[in-house]
């Protein structure tokens, strides 16, 4: 009577103590420590953007109680992302789950370390997405949803399934919802951030808003829509391309224009420096241009 | 797929099995004029268990799981530990099996019964979150703390905080925003009833009332 239970309750307190180890205690604001993830051996440290409110005077905290001075790689408000290194220690990494079993309804463990002990809460999946982008324009590649309860200082602790492995890391700052960034971003980001320091957009320096095309030319292009442009900053890539206020753009590199979505994804970051040649519609006519992408400041 | 939802409905009877063995202790604890909490049954001749809070200081009335309303008496109380125990003229009553909180780890299940908003002997379960002195909600208190991801709501408080086997851990006592509940470790109530009633004595009938 009762075993099933009992046999459950210290199966989940023996994944805490486990993948507890990988979470880390991250000083770097003014109010309580927050959490990071243990991502390589060599002393990086993954967690939220939002919880690392400094550059300097950064403390990382592990389990056995050793307190080590980090700096920081560099972060991306854009994923609520940080990505802070430790000096001369070997940390265990976290071990990362595959991903591909996932479903709605399983199990999850939220992990975190504000003060000196590892602290948890239990949920399940609530749902499972495409990628995604967050409304500063954040390119995520699962969208992670749970119900686990965010306890304070549980920001940027590691979500953990019930093999005892990372699944992403927990941010709160998105809307009230508990999402999670799955480790595929957070890998990514982290890339980008050793490289470059930030995570680099491109930028070409125009306001714009979705436009219906007149008929004839939607039915030349097999296109309903594009971007109508509002405004053009003074010295950008726009202007300097010769794109001028009341042009509609239609495509870049040849791949169709029709929301703004689109247009987020083509400026990606390795298209920085790069010659993209652009169609656009202007006095009812379809007309070629090319701009150099600048980087987004 | 058959043998998961074979271990569900383990999960599921177990767990429902585990609340009718809890429930069997569980009291309302009413006081005029205020809302009800809960309470536990610590000894078959009728001592009680409840927050401080939930009596008030004054004479409270215990409705026993068989329907049974008593006057009781308040026993012992102490503001600060927000723990009070009451003694009611009854014999042979069901009680709680009690645990050991220091076995708690972050994650292990617990289950919290009350009667949460009047609905009578309600469960809900959920992990603890964590345990000790330093949590970060309450940075006034200078004590103990079980914190648990559960939905703790008026009517709760007094009532069991149970492990995974159904032996009392803790008393619920306050929330701490609408997901986490704090409860007073049942460390402390053995300390407490040791203080104030000489340990478990079964004498505790003749103990005069404490004002």
């Amino acid at each position: 009577m009762g075993e099933m239970v009992q046999n459950l309750s210290s199966e989940l307190a023996g994944i805490v103590e486990s993948a507890g180890r990988w979470a880390v205690r991250v000083e770097g604001r003014r109010r309580m420590p927050a959490t990071g993830i243990a991502w390589t051996h060599s002393g990086v440290i993954a967690t939220a953007s939002h919880v690392v409110e400094r550059d300097e005077d950064l403390w990382i905290g592990l389990g056995a109680g050793e307190r080590l001075a980090a700096q920081i790689i560099g972060r991306d408000p854009t994923t609520d992302l940080a990505a802070l290194q430790v000096e001369g220690a070997e940390l265990a990494a976290a071990e990362q789950a595959g991903g591909d079993g996932l479903a709605v309804g399983h199990l999850v463990l939220a992990l975190g370390r504000p003060g000196k002990t590892v602290q948890a809460t239990l949920g399940i999946v609530s749902a499972l997405g495409e990628a995604w982008r967050t409304p500063s324009g954040g390119q995520v590649d699962q969208y992670l949803q749970t119900d686990v309860v965010m306890y304070p200082g549980f920001s940027g602790g590691p979500l953990v399934d019930m093999q005892g492995k990372v699944l992403g890391l927990n941010t709160s700052a998105m809307g009230g919802v508990s999402l999670a960034l799955p480790t595929s971003t957070i890998q990514r980001v982290i890339q980008a951030l050793q490289t470059h320091g930030r995570v680099r957009r491109g930028y070409l320096g125009v306001g714009l808003q979705p436009a219906r095309l007149p008929k004839g030319v939607a039915e030349q292009l097999d296109q309903e829509s594009g971007l109508l442009i509002l405004s053009v900053e003074s010295d950008s890539p726009a202007e300097q391309g010769g794109l001028t206020l009341g042009d509609t753009l239609l495509s870049l590199e040849g791949q169709p224009i029709r929301h703004m979505e689109d247009l987020m994804v083509l400026l990606a970051g390795d298209q920085v420096g790069k010659k993209a040649s652009l169609q656009v519609l202007r006095g009812g006519k379809v007309q070629k241009l090319s701009v150099t992408v600048g980087e987004r400041p | 797929m058959a043998g998961a939802q074979e271990l569900l409905a383990q999960l599921n009877g177990e767990m429902a099995g585990l609340a009718g063995r809890v429930r069997a202790s569980l009291v309302r604890v009413e006081t005029a004029g205020r809302g009800a909490g809960a309470g536990t049954v610590w000894h078959p001749d009728g001592l009680i268990l409840t927050n401080a809070h939930v009596v008030q200081g004054n004479s409270p009335w215990v409705v026993l799981p068989d329907g049974r309303r008593l006057q009781a008496r308040i026993l012992a109380q102490d503001r600060e530990l927000d723990l009070a125990a009451l003694a009611v003229e009854a014999q042979d009553l069901p009680t709680i099996e009690v645990g050991d909180s220091r076995e708690l780890r972050p994650g292990s299940w617990v289950v919290a019964f009350g009667h949460p908003w009047g609905v009578e002997s309600a469960a809900t379960a959920g992990v603890v979150i964590g345990q000790g002195q330093m949590l970060p909600e309450r940075p006034e208190f200078g004590r103990s703390w079980i914190a648990a991801s559960l939905h703790y709501r008026p009517g709760h408080s007094g009532g069991p905080l149970v492990d995974a086997g159904g032996r009392l851990v803790g008393i619920n006592t306050v929330m701490a925003g609408p997901d986490v509940g704090l409860a007073v470790p049942v460390q402390e109530v053995k300390g407490f009833l040791k203080r104030r009633l000489g340990g478990m004595a079964p004498d505790f009938q003749k103990v005069r009332t404490w004002a």
